[in-house]
């Protein structure tokens, strides 16, 4: 199984500070920067995990997740959602959406290597 | 007898008034065919006949009204004949006494009023049916208890001079032996006007005179009534049988007729009629009376019409008031629309807000763990502490942020309970593992005491380790030295959670707003005791809505204890 990572992410900082971390801990990091772009890559790519943003351009994490659950091939990836929405019912949604966990931004750089461990 | 009468009333005709003229023109002609010209056509010549009449003061019976002329039934009586047999009638007025020497004299033709005695029937002529029948009856001042005639003695008496009630009264007098004192007097209005000023005690009159004019004067009839009479008209002795029998043919025809004159006038003058002259002072009262009443009569017109006017001005106002609440219903529905969609707007900003404020947090906090955990390279040491101060800002941001998101989510109800059932004791170790690092650092030991088979809560447990986390949290940052001790009991299906510690306290002053948003204790110490402010009413919030309480007991200098009480199992059997 590959160490690639899907990062599905708007927001070059955000990406970048992700892919930083997990790069240091020996992961393959590919990145997309809308839902559609996402979708592309992890049917082309067949990542270990994707990481998915759910504030994202013309197609929502929702929609991405929800895209991805159609697909069998992936099936066994986890989609783990890393979100700074915060309001009530947002993590029902995304698991109810299809994600396999959840990860509030801003993420804490000492634990969330360890918290995507803990999904794969 | 019957054509001897009509010839001489003929004669009697031709020399008196108006006709003088005539009669001389007749006068060679022979005296049958006169007297036979008169027997044909009476009423021709009775057309120019002038009748004297002798008018006295007897009302009703007979009298000169306010106006000067005379009235009272018997001349009702005569005029009504008079007018139908087309005589002329003249008064001659004067008093009784007058009008009899006038009629003895024959310088008049007819006295009303004549009762009929002997003696009269000597000195005059009468006519057979009666005009009237009266009596005499005594007259007294009220309260005189006059009631028979026995109660007449030593009284003073008024009458009417050569009247025939005096001869009258003298013999009933005599026959029941009373000794009276007797005034004569012209007529009766001088006799009753005597006994009302008390200087007689009683009066006879006939009966037609004391119904008219007693009761006027302050008079009473008394039971004492005598001397029934019938009264005619009278003429000169033997010298006017045409006229008497003319006045005996219509009064008879009168009589049988109930709607005739003679009743009329009966009715009119005998009913009593008293004749009330109000007072000037009553009448200027009444004037006023009537002008004020007519006023406030046109007052009241007026005002009604203001009323009426101000009624429909109120209807009308009533209506576009009525017209104004519906519009400002369907206006206030409008505004509750708005304000529910400016709430959802407020939600979805802060959502929004949170969301756009983390994700740059995101950045500052990750990469500022990167550099202080030396994974892009080796800090100095300058660089570690500015490096610290950034994240330690930056968290506290985060705090803020989550704390307001917090708020925000309770209340707009959005703050949805997470039940699952977990045990106490570990939750509230590791918050108690949480804030050790910090109690360590400051030289404070905390305390635990939680009873041994505390068990399993069902409740959110995120959201309850959030307020013990945050009492925890407060207790080793408001206490410099001693101890924190945090205590957990079950008690009727509920936990008793309380925190004390030994530290600053609080004032007494600040113990009733210490749960409202936005205040945090000691303001000059904020930054030695960062925080947002907003924990303990987050705190009192989450408790509320778990169904739970939240107090807080203080001595300033001497430490706090808060204490909270929340349903052990949410939903449960409790």
């Amino acid at each position: 199984m590959s160490d690639t990572l899907l990062i599905i992410e708007d927001n070059e900082q955000n990406f970048y500070l992700m892919r930083f971390l997990l790069e240091k801990s020996g992961f393959t990091v590919i990145g997309a920067e809308t839902g559609r772009e996402g979708l592309e890559k992890a049917l082309h790519a067949m990542p270990r995990a994707v990481l998915l943003d759910i504030q994202l351009p013309e197609m929502d994490g929702y929609a991405v997740a929800a895209e991805l659950k159609k697909h069998g091939e992936l099936e066994g990836v986890p989609i783990i959602a890393v979100t700074s929405y915060a309001m009530a019912g947002d993590r029902e949604r995304i698991l109810a959406a299809g994600a396999t966990g959840y990860i509030e931004k801003p993420i804490n750089p000492e634990t969330f290597v360890e918290e995507i461990r803990k999904y794969l | 007898m019957k054509i001897r009468d009509r010839i001489l009333f003929g004669w009697f005709t031709l020399f008196d008034g108006r006709s003088a003229g005539r009669g001389r023109f007749f006068l060679g002609m022979p005296v049958v065919l006169l007297a036979l010209f008169n027997f044909l056509t009476p009423s021709a010549i009775a057309d120019d006949r002038i009748v004297k009449i002798g008018v006295y003061e007897n009302a009703p019976k007979i009298f000169t009204s306010e106006s000067g002329k005379p009235a009272g039934i018997f001349i009702d009586i005569i005029e009504e004949i008079a007018g139908r047999e087309g005589w002329t009638l003249r008064y001659v007025s004067g008093t009784w006494g007058e009008g009899l020497d006038r009629l003895k004299k024959r310088e008049i033709d007819l006295m009303p009023d004549v009762a009929y005695t002997w003696d009269r029937e000597n000195m005059f002529s009468f006519h057979k049916v009666p005009v009237l029948s009266s009596w005499f009856q005594v007259y007294a001042s009220k309260g005189s208890r006059i009631q028979s005639i026995l109660d007449l003695a030593g009284k003073r008496i008024t009458v009417l001079e050569r009247s025939v009630q005096q001869e009258a009264f003298v013999r009933l007098s005599e026959g029941f032996g009373l000794n009276t004192t007797l005034i004569s007097m012209p007529d009766y209005k001088a006799m009753f006007e005597t006994v009302a000023r008390g200087e007689a005690d009683a009066a006879i009159t006939n009966r037609f005179y004391g119904l008219m004019h007693a009761k006027k004067l302050g008079l009473v009839d008394t039971a004492v009534i005598f001397n029934p009479s019938d009264l005619f008209f009278a003429t000169p002795k033997s010298t006017h049988g045409k006229l008497l029998d003319a006045i005996d043919t219509h009064l008879l025809e009168m009589k049988k007729d109930p709607q005739s004159i003679y009743y009329r006038s009966l009715k009119q003058w005998t009913s009593e009629k008293v004749r009330f002259k109000f007072p000037a002072w009553l009448q200027i009262l009444g004037l006023v009376v009537g002008v004020a009443l007519l006023i406030s009569l046109v007052g009241s017109a007026v005002l009604k019409h203001q009323v009426n006017a101000r009624t429909r001005e109120l209807q009308q106002i009533n209506q576009e008031m009525e017209q104004r609440i519906v519009e400002r219903t369907a206006e206030l529905a409008v505004a509750m629309e708005k304000a529910q969609a400016a709430d959802r707007i407020k939600s979805s900003f802060l959502a929004t807000m949170s969301h756009e404020l983390r994700t740059p947090l995101n950045s500052i906090i990750g990469f500022t763990g990167i550099l202080l955990k030396g994974l892009a390279g080796p800090l100095n040491e300058e660089q570690l502490k500015q490096m610290t101060m950034v994240q330690n800002s930056s968290r506290h941001l985060l705090a803020l942020i989550n704390d307001v998101l917090d708020i925000s989510k309770i209340e707009t109800g959005q703050l949805v309970l997470s039940v699952t059932s977990f045990e106490l004791r570990p939750s509230i170790e590791r918050m108690v593992g949480l804030v050790s690092p910090m109690a360590e650092k400051k030289g404070i030991e905390i305390r635990m005491d939680i009873q041994d088979d505390i068990g399993t809560a069902a409740n959110d447990q995120r959201r309850l380790e959030q307020v013990i986390l945050n009492l925890l949290n407060n207790a080793v940052k408001f206490t410099e030295k001693g101890h924190v001790r945090i205590s957990c009991r079950s008690e009727n299906d509920h936990c008793l959670l309380s925190v004390s510690d030994t530290g600053i306290g609080i004032r007494p002053e600040e113990i009733p707003v210490i749960f409202q948003p936005f205040h945090q204790i000691d303001t000059g110490l904020a930054r030695r005791h960062e925080g947002t402010g907003l924990g303990l009413s987050i705190c009192k919030k989450l408790l509320d809505t778990m169904g739970g309480t939240i107090s807080v007991e203080s001595q300033w200098g001497q430490g706090s204890t808060f204490n909270v009480r929340f349903p052990q199992k949410i939903g449960g059997s409790s």
